[in-house]
């Protein structure tokens, strides 16, 4: 019986529904989402460099990819979380390219975790920091973009 | 209104039943038969947003619905109390 229902439970779309704290603590942050979409950058590098059919060579394929898919699953929890509990309609009507950079960087997640695909893990990146220089400006920051420290050698976006 | 539909639950105020992530089945079926009653766990929308929670009580046909973790649940006193067209439908089954 549990089987059946879950052979047809697959089936069927998925829908999202909020049991959030909501406990109205104030405290987003893009910063979770920009380390998710460099993890599935350095991710999508690691499995192309990856040589050999040994046991060994396959085990860290399978490791790898399973951080890349969890990572690809942490940009679109927290980019909900933004889009969901943080952005307003006044922040949509103000920054009218939001909506569209959130949808696309929703959709290379899902890109990046059925692939490997190193350009579309680039996007994936730079649309996470379009995202979050607008969040800053949200909150009346100025956005700066630096060189992250970690080895994909891209940028993360702050604040001053 | 769903025949039924398959949910994944986003956040914490429904621990212990489901934690963040986890998936449940759903169906307005059974809310054909019957209104919904307390304890039940219902999927309603509200502002165009799917919330879940549990029936804590029925007054003049308004729903107050609660999460199980009453520490982190947003509550009707937050939400305002749920009418019957609200809710589309009802938790048949833990995924």
């Amino acid at each position: 019986m549990n089987i059946l229902i879950y052979q047809i439970s697959k089936l069927l779309p998925e829908n999202k529904a909020h049991a959030h704290c909501d406990i109205p603590c104030g405290i987003y942050d893009p910063h979770m989402a920009q380390m998710a979409a460099h993890t599935v950058l350095r991710m999508t590098q690691l499995l192309t460099q990856i040589k050999g059919e040994s046991l060994e060579s396959q085990h860290t394929i399978a490791r790898v990819t399973d951080v890349k898919e969890e990572h690809g699953e942490l940009v679109e929890d927290e980019l909900g979380t933004l889009e969901n509990d943080y952005f307003k309609e006044e922040h949509f009507e103000n920054f009218p390219k939001l909506k569209e950079l959130i949808s696309k960087a929703v959709k290379l997640s899902i890109t990046t975790r059925q692939n490997i695909d190193e350009n579309s893990a680039k996007d994936l990146v730079e649309s996470v920091l379009q995202i979050s220089e607008i969040f800053f400006k949200t909150k009346g920051a100025t956005p700066v973009r630096v060189k992250s420290v970690y080895p994909t050698e891209g940028e993360i976006v702050t604040h001053k | 209104m769903f025949l039924l539909s398959k949910f994944k639950i986003r956040g914490h105020s429904m621990e212990p039943l489901f934690k963040d992530g986890e998936k449940a089945l759903a169906s307005f079926i059974p809310y054909l038969i019957s209104k919904p009653k307390v304890k039940d766990v219902v999927i309603f929308k509200v502002k165009g947003k799917y919330f879940v929670k549990r029936v804590r009580d029925i007054k003049n046909g308004k729903y107050f619905v609660e999460g199980d973790n009453k520490k982190d649940s947003l509550d009707s006193k937050n939400l305002g109390k749920i009418s019957n067209q609200e809710i589309v439908a009802k938790v048949i089954y833990k995924l």
